[in-house]
């Protein structure tokens, strides 16, 4: 039972000072989680912490393996735009 | 020739009381003591920005809210926009590196931290660094800018520090367009969105506001205009800061480009045209002192407004630098004393010039926007081909006033990397849109050409002369040849 920070983590610091079980840490080349501290806020708050200051869709994961924050759920930009306007771009 | 600058728009109903912008002459009509605070801050006067110098330390990297002109994502060395850095650093080495700017660029006098997240969401970091240059550079003015969600919380401790400015970011008053313009906040432990978010960032932005001011503490107010988002709205914005205090307003045009990847950038929300952007400016001048010289730098700017000379104080560069602060402290402040003379000096020149205008018989033509090419003093002294950037000033029978400061080529500095067929040179024409003439010390034949078929007339017969002067001398010239007697439906009528 944790969470997991992968690459896509800009490392923005946001996420470290609200784990209530001071799982998360700095590292190269991105923030990390200790599996062994991590509860997912159990206990705590019915929430994710983390995944829910986290502005980057997609870096946390939860236990499953699922990103807790899915693609289009905080910036509000439909994936298919977003890769559309990255497509365009890599045309030029 | 005599040259003033306005304290006011030219007709009745546009800056009521004589207070339209940030130049020296509009900051005469601030009170004593907030005239005392910023008439040297580059960031506050078009004026000072000439002579004085800024930096940003990015200390704080998280952030507490979205915007939707912003991605966290970004970092690009040739781009220059709020929220975008190189390199983040730790208190200890924002610190290090400010004492190493101060004592390399003595003009340097104002510190701020903006970014690139929310500097109140990073407190520790934000407050540690400034602790420390309290006490180690006393001779730094400290300024922080913020989104407001936290800043109630933060007014105690901004009051402990040497901090007499603040600045706030605020887009709205109304929730519902809020919503149009935040996704999300975290708010008590959880990820809040929509008019309900919008909401609670608009009360803590306004309670932090009154807090501010009522421990005596200078807000000023930076909105960004969205087309079809808040630009019928920001004049509303300005009534309700400026009731509660704030000094000055700072309306800045939405940056938005699908390659940022930003919400507004990847859906096609556009920015503003300079013509609008001019017409809500003066719209709100009645109600506030406006801003109009923002170069929205980075996160990390150094140097003078619109230049950053980042690349030279970058971390393992002043870990070898050998940094005597008492010394340099000293030398500042002889030079501190010496462009405040020249400042002052010409402050009584430009003032004794207005008093001489208004003697004058008074012309009865329509306005003209002119561009300028200058590197500072107050004087056009920069080649056309090679202005980074031009400063708008419109003449008209009241005088010369500033408008705004246009790039000469756009937000990325890429020539051809970008994809852009259009060349610098067609860019920058473009860039000059609604002006009759362009000021510099010298044209090339090509542009020449260019300039001339596009409707500008290029001007290199005033080089090296004070830029207030030789705009209302090309103004009188130009009355004179006949050329501003009809009101074409082309023209502006500005104000």
């Amino acid at each position: 039972m944790a969470v997991k920070i992968i690459e896509s983590c800009v490392n923005c610091f946001a996420c470290e000072p609200v784990c209530p079980s001071k799982a998360i840490y700095e590292a190269k080349p991105h923030f990390r989680v200790n599996s062994n501290k991590c509860t997912e806020c159990e206990g705590d708050y019915p929430v994710y912490q983390c995944a829910s200051i986290c502005p980057i869709e997609g870096a946390i994961l939860n236990s499953l393996g699922e990103p807790i924050n899915p693609p289009g759920s905080l910036t509000g930009i439909p994936p298919e735009k977003m890769a559309e306007a990255m497509a365009e771009l890599q045309a030029h | 020739m005599e040259l003033p600058v306005l304290n006011d728009a030219p007709k009745a109903g546009g800056c009521s009381a004589g207070s339209c912008g940030s130049t020296d002459d509009q900051m005469n009509q601030l009170p004593d003591s907030i005239r005392e605070k910023v008439q040297n801050h580059p960031c506050y006067s078009e004026d000072a920005h000439h002579y004085f110098a800024r930096m940003h330390v990015a200390v704080a990297p998280a952030c507490n809210i979205q915007c939707h002109y912003c991605n966290r994502k970004y970092d690009c060395a040739n781009e220059s926009r709020p929220g975008v850095v190189s390199e983040l650093l730790t208190p200890d080495q924002a610190v290090k590196k400010t004492m190493a700017v101060a004592a390399t660029i003595p003009q340097m006098t104002v510190l701020g931290i903006a970014g690139p997240g929310d500097p109140l969401a990073n407190p520790e970091r934000t407050f540690e660094t400034f602790r420390r240059l309290s006490e180690e550079a006393p001779d730094i003015k400290l300024c922080v800018s913020t989104n407001g969600l936290a800043l109630p919380d933060a007014v105690e401790e901004l009051s402990k520090h040497n901090i007499d400015h603040v600045t706030i970011t605020i887009n709205c008053v109304d929730p519902e367009i809020g919503a149009k313009i935040y996704p999300w906040i975290f708010w008590n432990n959880r990820r809040i969105k929509g008019v309900k978010a919008a909401k609670i960032l608009i009360e803590q932005q306004q309670k932090g506001l009154e807090m501010l001011i009522a421990k005596g503490i200078l807000v000023k107010v930076n909105s960004v205009m969205i087309p079809g988002v808040n630009d019928k709205h920001l004049a509303e914005v300005s009534k309700v800061v400026k009731s509660k205090g704030a000094f000055l307003h700072n309306v800045m045009p939405l940056i938005a480009e699908a390659e940022h990847g930003t919400f507004y950038g990847v859906m096609g929300q556009r920015g503003p045209t300079p013509d609008e952007l001019q017409d809500l400016q003066d719209a709100c001048s009645g109600d506030m002192n406006m801003m109009r010289h923002c170069r929205q730098c980075r996160a990390d700017a150094v140097g003078l407004l619109g230049e950053d000379r980042g690349d030279e104080f970058t971390m393992d560069k002043i870990e070898t630098m050998e940094i005597d602060y008492q010394a340099a402290m000293e030398k500042r402040k002889v030079i501190h004393e010496a462009i405040q003379a020249e400042m002052d000096s010409k402050r009584l020149e430009k003032a004794a010039k207005t008093e001489q205008f208004k003697q004058e018989p008074k012309l009865n033509t329509r306005p003209v926007l002119m561009a300028v090419a200058t590197s500072g003093q107050g004087l056009i002294n920069v080649h056309f081909g090679h202005a980074k950037e031009f400063l708008i000033y419109e003449a008209s029978p009241e005088g010369v006033r500033f408008i705004s400061h246009r790039k000469a080529d756009q937000y990325c500095g890429g020539d051809t990397t970008c994809g852009e067929t259009e060349s610098t040179l067609m860019r920058t024409i473009r860039a000059l849109e609604g002006c009759e003439a362009v000021l510099c010390s010298k044209v090339g034949y090509e542009p020449w050409e260019m300039l001339e078929t596009a409707g500008i007339q290029p001007n290199g017969e005033h080089a090296m002369e004070p830029i207030e002067d030789a705009v209302m001398a090309v103004y009188k010239e130009m009355a004179a040849a006949g050329k501003l007697d009809a009101k074409p439906d082309a023209a502006r009528a500005s104000a």
